[in-house]
């Protein structure tokens, strides 16, 4: 028992401690050295940051942007791909397969600069399809395990009987497919999205800093002396995709009792 | 249509985009570093990118500097990581959902998670001031030089922070698949708590161990954001020093940047062919106890 409680308490003080400090932080930028606590709490920079709500909400939105048609270009991109790798045997599959992932494995800055270069000649550069594509090659190889996965979960008969009993080909994809996948594009979107909406140097690289992002406009605070400003930021980045994944949980939750499903 | 064509024509619309963006950045990259393909034209001979750089000892102190710290955050993520997903899977369920609070990390992005260690580490940081009160430190100078010191330090912190989640997520999803019986019945005949994590427990979940250690080490060894804002100039890793002849030196460094990324892109597919193959055999090893 006595170990389950130092368990407890080593998990919080690793994984929530330091938001806790981030909060007190972000509430008092008079702390300093070597105060173990804050002295006074002021609202400094609450008001700073609601001064600057046009700014920072156009790089919140412009993130939320790019990430979400990112998440949406890896589905169409995997969604075919992922039934062949999980339905059909084939010579050089596994070959296929491996050859697959090695975006997410090779460091990505290898292939991202070498194609800045490609994207400057095309026009693609400095602007949202170029950060768009080069997120998409980057992560699209979560959403192909996923979907991998949801797809090795249930049998092929589902479609098959769908078939037998005359959908199309649009249909099974919208009435079988997608509602059986469905956990499994949950999880896969969540992971691209996650890593689409945090990432700095791709989005640096690519976009130039004409295109606006969140981690773009954290960094400057991060690297600065405003502590406290910089972590009302990092908790204002927590706050959008947790809120996020709350909502579609919820949607989801609600959806599957509609249609009678069981998780 | 073949049933072959068909494949490909479904496999078309991952095929396309790999090769018009991944395919063809990579290609880019290798015909920069040879000083093909350049804005301006390259008055080096074909491969004197190479020669300068393998001639330069910077790119050897760099790369020793990035495999260094690759590794050790690496090994100590997935030891971690396996260590604390092992112990809160034997919980009561109703404390295993305490393992929520773990995914903090994950959500922040790298920045962030470099930011908090350099609140915490810094020598005016948070630890300090806790060693402070406890009047083990006198003032911010005796604390050691945990960032910027020259060891990578910082960076190995921030990316164990981050990565550690990461291990977790992956083990627990294999744990849930696992026979509880397997540890009773080990533990039925006499086996020691370590004995049955060692032998029963930890081959099982090698395979997800493997996985994790060769992305874990992949990544930290190419990665950006974290050497970029808590790393240190002198010995950096080879992204920063990328950066640093790609960005802010004359374009006839380009190719030698190129060289760098290549030589990068180069030894992570002979690790992932070499480690994979390594893992294959010690599994079949496991196997046949």
């Amino acid at each position: 028992m006595t170990k389950n409680i130092v368990l407890s308490i080593l998990l919080i003080a690793l994984f929530v401690f330091p938001l806790v400090v981030l909060f007190f932080y972000a509430l008092s930028p008079g702390w300093r050295y070597p105060d173990l606590w804050p002295t006074a709490l002021r609202l400094d920079s609450l008001r700073y940051v609601a001064s600057q709500r046009a700014k920072l909400s156009l790089s919140l939105l412009s993130s939320f942007q790019y990430s979400l048609i990112t998440v949406l270009c890896t589905f169409c991109m995997c969604l075919l791909p992922a039934s062949v790798f999980a339905r059909v045997e084939f010579r050089g599959k596994r070959i296929l397969e491996s050859l697959a992932l090695a975006p997410a494995l090779v460091p990505a800055i290898t292939f991202s600069v070498g194609i800045h270069y490609f994207f400057i000649k095309i026009g693609a550069a400095d602007r949202l399809i170029g950060i768009v594509a080069v997120l998409t090659i980057f992560s699209y190889p979560y959403m192909l395990r996923s979907l991998v996965a949801g797809f090795l979960a249930y049998g092929a008969e589902y479609d098959l009987c769908a078939r037998n009993l005359g959908a199309s080909l649009l249909m099974r994809v919208f009435r079988v497919d997608i509602p059986l996948l469905l956990p499994s594009i949950v999880a896969g979107s969540t992971v691209v999205f996650l890593v689409a909406f945090s990432e700095y140097f791709l989005v640096f690289l690519i976009g130039g800093g004409t295109v606006p992002s969140y981690t773009g406009y954290l960094f400057p605070f991060l690297n600065s002396s405003e502590r406290s400003i910089a972590s009302l930021l990092t908790i204002i980045f927590m706050v959008i995709p947790i809120s996020l994944f709350f909502t579609i949980d919820r949607v989801l939750e609600h959806a599957y009792h509609r249609w009678g499903m069981t998780t | 249509m073949t049933s072959r064509s068909v494949i490909l024509l479904k496999l078309s619309p991952l095929l396309v985009p790999f090769t018009v963006i991944f395919t063809t950045g990579v290609f880019l990259t290798i015909l920069q570093s040879l000083g093909l393909f350049m804005p301006i034209p390259f008055e080096g001979r074909l491969f004197s990118s190479y020669a300068a750089l393998f001639r330069g000892s910077w790119f050897y102190v760099n790369l020793g500097f990035s495999l260094y710290c690759a590794f050790v955050s690496a090994v100590l993520s997935v030891v971690l990581g396996t260590f604390l997903s092992y112990v809160i899977w034997r919980l009561p369920p109703g404390m295993q959902k305490l393992s929520v609070v773990s995914k903090v990390p994950l959500i922040l992005p790298h920045i962030a998670v470099a930011f908090i260690v350099l609140m915490f580490f810094a020598r005016t940081g948070y630890v300090s001031s806790v060693l402070n009160h406890l009047g083990m430190i006198e003032s911010s100078s005796d604390f050691p030089a945990i960032l910027f010191g020259g060891n990578g330090l910082g960076i190995i912190l921030a990316y164990v922070y981050k990565e550690t989640p990461f291990v977790m997520l992956l083990v627990t999803f294999m744990l849930k698949k696992y026979d509880h019986r397997q540890i009773e019945t080990a533990r039925m005949l006499g086996a020691t708590k370590r004995t049955t994590f060692f032998r029963i427990v930890l081959p099982f979940l090698l395979p997800v161990i493997n996985t994790s250690f060769i992305i874990l080490f992949l990544y930290s060894f190419g990665a950006f954001d974290i050497p970029f804002m808590i790393g240190e100039s002198h010995p950096s890793m080879l992204s920063i020093q990328v950066y640093n002849l790609y960005f802010k030196r004359d374009l006839i460094n380009r190719p030698q940047a190129m060289a760098i990324l290549v030589v990068m892109f180069a030894f992570s597919l002979v690790f992932i062919y070499l480690y994979s193959r390594i893992a294959q055999r010690i599994d079949i090893r496991f196997r046949k106890i």
